[in-house]
């Protein structure tokens, strides 16, 4: 069966979703999530950030945002993401909202890695199955969410190919961690 | 309807045991689950044999999906699992590591019921009696994977004692016990006279498992994954037996300056924030009172601000004397 993943940054809108449509193209079965309490886009000025409710499609954002200043936001890429955002899924989901159940979890912080970890733990647990929480940065921008994307995506692929990930995980990360320099945080939990 | 839920799994069966691809057979027998388990009950009887068969399904997807039947058929009826107990057995020395896996993870819940059914069971024929020995056998061949080469096999052994420490003690009125597993069993609930579980040689068995348990957490050639799985064990343990709070708090102690040698920095930092989270859950617990000194200490060095601390600082102190819920 294949691994079931996860990304989650903070608003499900530049890194997760960068990723999520990199990794479902190549194939792997994957589900986005923001862990923040709403929904952030940049707006006019850093102190004046566009914020919305999680429940607010994707469709409704892109239309509001062009009504606003088109111009303003065509040229900050926020309405070529939320366009290639709406292709993909209706609206931002949430992940302490979420019961889905997932082999691994991708975070991109290590906020959110905590903000995860902690949600995880405060959950019944069912059914004992395992999940890997990962986290590699990436920061909040279109070129390195790309850069996440292909990392987070390659690993995935790694993973998807060993037959046995609880096993092979360590090794994996260990030589991620030396052909990137990047340094990941790597816990687990259960369901 | 009936009727037309048995042709439908008459027909779902013959399809899983054609040849085709593993994915589409195991479909088709997850559907059968639904149907069984879900939808009609009283069918159990009639297809559990036919779904037996398929343990030995060249497919070890299929066998994993079997296990899955088998969890929740326990779960429907406790007393299908001495119908099912050669199937488990079976499937716990399967020769895939991922069968052996799955089927450890279904056994901590299968195993839980087991000594729910049987400390009220009032019938105890040759039959109940010879499930048991093999459930005995079965638990002792998963304690024994805590020295497996297999990390996956290890964590899943973890899960297993972190059950067995839970249901082989008894529950006291500062047990914090999560919504989802306060029906679960322990030795509270147990007559003293029953014919086979004797409640002092579990409640021994308990104490062992536990002991094993701590020392594993700080043997100094964990995999990173194998001590987090532990600590989360411990913990868990902790909040819901906390007579166990100050063998484990001591555990975390000893665990903050001397982590296994073999962890990467990476790991170490992985390492050390779980230390935290557990340890911030450990402070929350009315019964961590006397111990707070520590374990702030302990927080503070693993780098928690004040107001983290105050945040998970109880709102009463515990009470002193601890009364037995029955």
């Amino acid at each position: 069966m294949p691994l079931r993943f996860a990304v989650v940054c903070s608003s499900n809108q530049n890194r997760s979703m960068e990723a999520h449509n990199f990794m479902s193209k190549r194939g792997l079965l994957v589900r986005s999530y923001g862990s923040g309490q709403q929904v952030k886009l940049p707006g006019p000025s850093l102190e004046k950030p566009n914020v919305y409710t999680f429940d607010t499609p994707y469709e409704f954002m892109y239309k509001d945002l062009y009504n606003k200043d088109a111009s303003l936001y065509t040229q900050n890429g926020v309405l070529h993401m939320l366009d290639r955002n709406r292709r993909i899924k209706e609206k931002p989901e949430r992940f302490q909202d979420s019961r889905e159940r997932f082999d691994v979890i991708f975070t991109v912080e290590e906020r959110i890695f905590d903000q995860v970890m902690e949600d995880l733990e405060n959950r019944d647990k069912r059914t004992n199955e395992i999940v890997h929480v990962i986290n590699i940065d990436v920061i909040d921008n279109p070129e390195d969410a790309t850069l996440g994307a292909f990392m987070l995506c390659e690993l995935g692929q790694k993973m998807e190919a060993t037959n046995d990930l609880d096993n092979a995980i360590d090794e994996i990360l260990t030589e991620f961690e030396l052909k990137t320099k990047r340094t990941v945080l790597h816990a687990v939990s259960f369901y | 309807m009936s009727e037309n839920i048995q042709e439908t799994i008459v027909e779902l069966i013959n399809q899983a045991q054609l040849y085709g691809k593993d994915s589409v057979r195991v479909q088709h027998l997850r559907h059968v689950q639904e149907l069984i388990l879900r939808k009609d009950p009283s069918l159990l009887d009639n297809f559990l044999e036919e779904v037996l068969c398929f343990q030995t399904d060249k497919s070890p997807e299929v066998r994993k999906t079997i296990i899955s039947f088998i969890e929740e058929a326990c779960q429907h009826d406790p007393e299908v699992i001495v119908k099912v107990i050669d199937s488990l057995r079976l499937l716990l020395y399967d020769d895939n590591v991922l069968v052996q896996k799955r089927l450890t993870v279904s056994m901590i819940t299968i195993y839980r019921l087991t000594l729910k059914w049987l400390s009220k069971s009032r019938l105890v024929d040759e039959n109940v009696r010879s499930m048991w020995e093999s459930m005995v056998n079965m638990k002792i061949h998963i304690i024994a994977m805590l020295d497996s080469d297999n990390d996956g096999l290890r964590t899943v052994a973890i899960k297993f004692i972190e059950m067995l420490a839970l249901v082989l003690s008894r529950r006291t009125s500062d047990s914090i016990v999560p919504t989802f597993n306060e029906q679960d069993f322990s030795l509270n609930l147990l007559q003293d006279d029953h014919r086979i579980l004797r409640r002092n040689k579990l409640e021994q068995e308990g104490k062992d498992v536990m002991e094993k348990l701590l020392e594993f957490t700080l043997s100094q050639h964990l995999s990173s994954v194998n001590l987090i799985a532990a600590m989360g064990a411990i913990a868990n343990i902790a909040r819901q037996r906390p007579d166990y709070m100050s063998r484990v708090v001591q555990t975390f102690e000893a665990l903050q300056v001397n982590l296994p040698p073999t962890l990467v920095d990476s790991q170490v930092s992985s390492v050390r924030k779980i230390i935290k989270l557990k340890l911030l859950s450990l402070l929350k617990h009315p019964a961590s009172f006397d111990f707070q000194p520590q374990i702030t200490t302990l927080l503070t060095d693993l780098g928690a601000t004040q107001a983290e601390v105050l945040k998970h600082l109880p709102k009463a102190p515990a009470e002193s004397k601890r009364k037995i819920t029955l």
